[in-house]
């Protein structure tokens, strides 16, 4: 075995995400919610989070099953929102969600003043994503890396109103939402560190609104600019990494680099500025590290083993070069997809993947 | 009875209030409309589905987003409300009906509502479940008011996977039905693999395809 195999996950993943080529391509296909099958308890449950030591359990036999690199912290978009008093509902097997028929705010003129701050370490679910952080890092925090997650402020907002009004209000209630934000902007930060303290070696940032999909560039960079900007910067200051989520079509990576300077940006679509997977590496694959981008639905779920294998192949053989490049799914993997195809994921970083 | 050219004049005014999402002024010029007599089908038709129209293309070359396109569908209703009940179907001029709702398990109901909206807009009588709809809602619903197409939308794998289900379960009860699916795990494999005839990535593009289906359709009537 060369020295350059002999790499553990963390500085294969620290490698790559300074533009240099590690022993071999790094697979962290975003088994999150997944993993609560390993650990033998509902999604409920899991999302819940009443149970931090079944959570850590869950993650590390997941990373003995299938060897990803890296374990991301994503529980579900709804934990910062019903840490800020939304009604939730968490079903057996599907993803938790706001009970969106009492939304937390009901009147735009009034109700975005109901934002409180919020100690994130004293919370319920934010605090159990804080605490599975500290339980991972004891067993696997000198060897994987550990990516902590917080859901962008104008998506913590639109669970707390719901989307459409919300999105409604972008344009008929500014001030009141932005005054709003601002308030939210102090515990997200507030959240970052928390995890960083507790072991996170980089903190994910989903800025899902900021693609062609949701919003213009003006209007998100109005509402989401400042806020990724603080979040972003403490990390940094922190010492931790910066990398952002979206999984939505035609992502502002202009806009993600100008406010938040990320290290990488988890993806499923290209960039909005270019065609082609070729394009972007192009353009972006030297400033921007992408981690991504096997679809989840039909490849991760849909597919067959050997056809996530030609998948990985074809995004290896695109990405690769120079480093800057983490094989893993658009988007989280689906909590009901074959986990035999996430462990085929690693398994093509390992066929395909190693440098010479 | 208004006069051909208050029509037209009425129309331009309802156009220009639905691509410039001006709520108050579409129901506004909706009760000028309905006071002065004007034909309330033809204003509907050329007035809010002409405004959607332009907010389709918008949509489609990224000039207007999410919002936007929810403000001019809220000026869009505001309008519609004021006409429906004067409305009188034209000879030729109805469009298909269609069965519509998010899967069960799932509430992410946005892009459903875009469509809705658009649809209704262009003359097609749409059903609504709402979200999380229970999969035989989707098939007694069909059953109920003979709808052209049913169209189904899941955001989630969890929630897409009750569409295998549901598709045998239309079509044994009646196999000419057309099904859509679409939403954001949902590609031409998912199509394939589960037995449905089109999905669409945005709402124009949903209209399209319906429109081709509905085509099919009524040519196999027809024939």
């Amino acid at each position: 075995m060369s020295r350059k195999e002999e790499m553990t996950s963390l500085e294969r993943v620290a490698t790559t995400l300074q533009f240099k080529e590690p022993d071999r391509v790094p697979a962290a296909p975003l088994v999150c919610g997944a993993s609560c099958r390993v650990a033998g308890i509902s999604l409920g449950e899991w999302s819940e989070g009443d149970n931090v030591e079944m959570m850590v359990r869950g993650h590390l036999e997941s990373l003995e099953l299938i060897g990803h690199d890296g374990v991301v912290m994503l529980v579900d978009l709804s934990v910062e929102a019903a840490d800020f008093g939304c009604e939730m509902v968490f079903p057996h097997y599907d993803t938790a969600h706001p009970n969106y028929d009492n939304p937390f705010i009901k009147n735009p003129k009034e109700d975005y003043k109901k934002i409180a701050r919020i100690n994130p370490r004293k919370t319920k679910r934010m605090k159990s994503v804080i605490d599975t952080i500290s339980g991972l890092s004891k067993v696997i925090g000198k060897t994987h890396a550990i990516v902590g997650f917080v859901y962008g402020s104008i998506g913590v907002m639109s669970m707390l109103r719901g989307p459409e009004a919300f999105f409604t209000d972008l344009v008929e209630y500014p001030e009141e939402v932005e005054a709003a934000l601002r308030v939210m902007d102090e515990v997200l930060n507030e959240y970052a560190v928390a995890q960083i303290e507790a072991g996170a070696h980089s903190i994910c940032y989903d800025h899902l609104y900021a693609s062609q999909s949701v919003l213009s560039k003006n209007l998100w960079e109005k509402f989401e600019g400042p806020s990724i900007k603080k979040v972003c910067t403490t990390v940094r200051n922190a010492g931790a990494l910066v990398s952002l989520h979206n999984c939505g079509n035609g992502i502002y990576f202009d806009m993600s680099e100008k406010w938040a300077n990320p290290h990488a940006i988890s993806h499923a679509y290209v960039a909005d500025d270019v065609d082609s997977w070729e394009e972007h590496k192009a353009k972006w694959g030297g400033k921007i590290a992408t981690i991504g981008w096997i679809p989840p639905g039909p490849v991760a779920m849909l597919g067959t083993p050997d056809e996530v294998e030609e998948e990985c192949k074809a995004e290896i053989d695109i990405f690769a070069k120079g480093g800057g490049f983490i094989l893993a799914t658009g988007c989280e993997y689906p909590v009901n997809a074959p986990l035999l195809n996430a462990r085929r994921i690693v398994e093509a970083a390992k066929k395909y993947g190693v440098y010479k | 009875m208004a006069t051909k050219e208050k029509e037209q004049e009425l129309i331009k005014r309802l156009q220009d209030a639905i691509i410039n999402y001006k709520v108050a002024e579409a129901k506004k010029i909706a009760d000028e409309a309905v006071a002065v007599g004007a034909d309330a089908y033809t204003v509907t038709m050329e007035g809010l589905a002409g405004g959607m129209e332009v907010v389709s293309e918008k949509f489609d070359s990224h000039e207007y987003f999410v919002p936007e396109t929810l403000l001019c569908a809220k000026a869009l209703y505001a309008a519609l409300d004021v006409l429906k009940p004067h409305i009188q179907v034209k000879e030729g001029g109805a469009q298909g009906q269609v069965v519509l709702g998010v899967m069960q398990g799932d509430v992410h109901d946005l892009g459903k509502n875009i469509i809705k909206a658009i649809f209704e807009a262009s003359g097609w009588t749409v059903h609504d479940l709402g979200r999380d709809v229970p999969l035989q809602k989707f098939v007694d619903e069909q059953l109920k008011t003979d709808s052209d197409i049913v169209m189904l939308s899941a955001m989630m794998t969890t929630s897409m996977v009750g569409i295998k289900k549901l598709i045998p379960m239309i079509k044994e009860k009646n196999p000419k039905v057309k099904i859509m699916i679409g939403g954001a795990p949902i590609t031409e494999k998912t199509v394939e693999e589960y037995g449905a005839d089109t999905t669409a990535d945005n709402a124009p593009n949903a209209l399209r395809e319906a429109m081709k289906m509905l085509e099919t359709l009524r040519k196999g009537k027809a024939a």
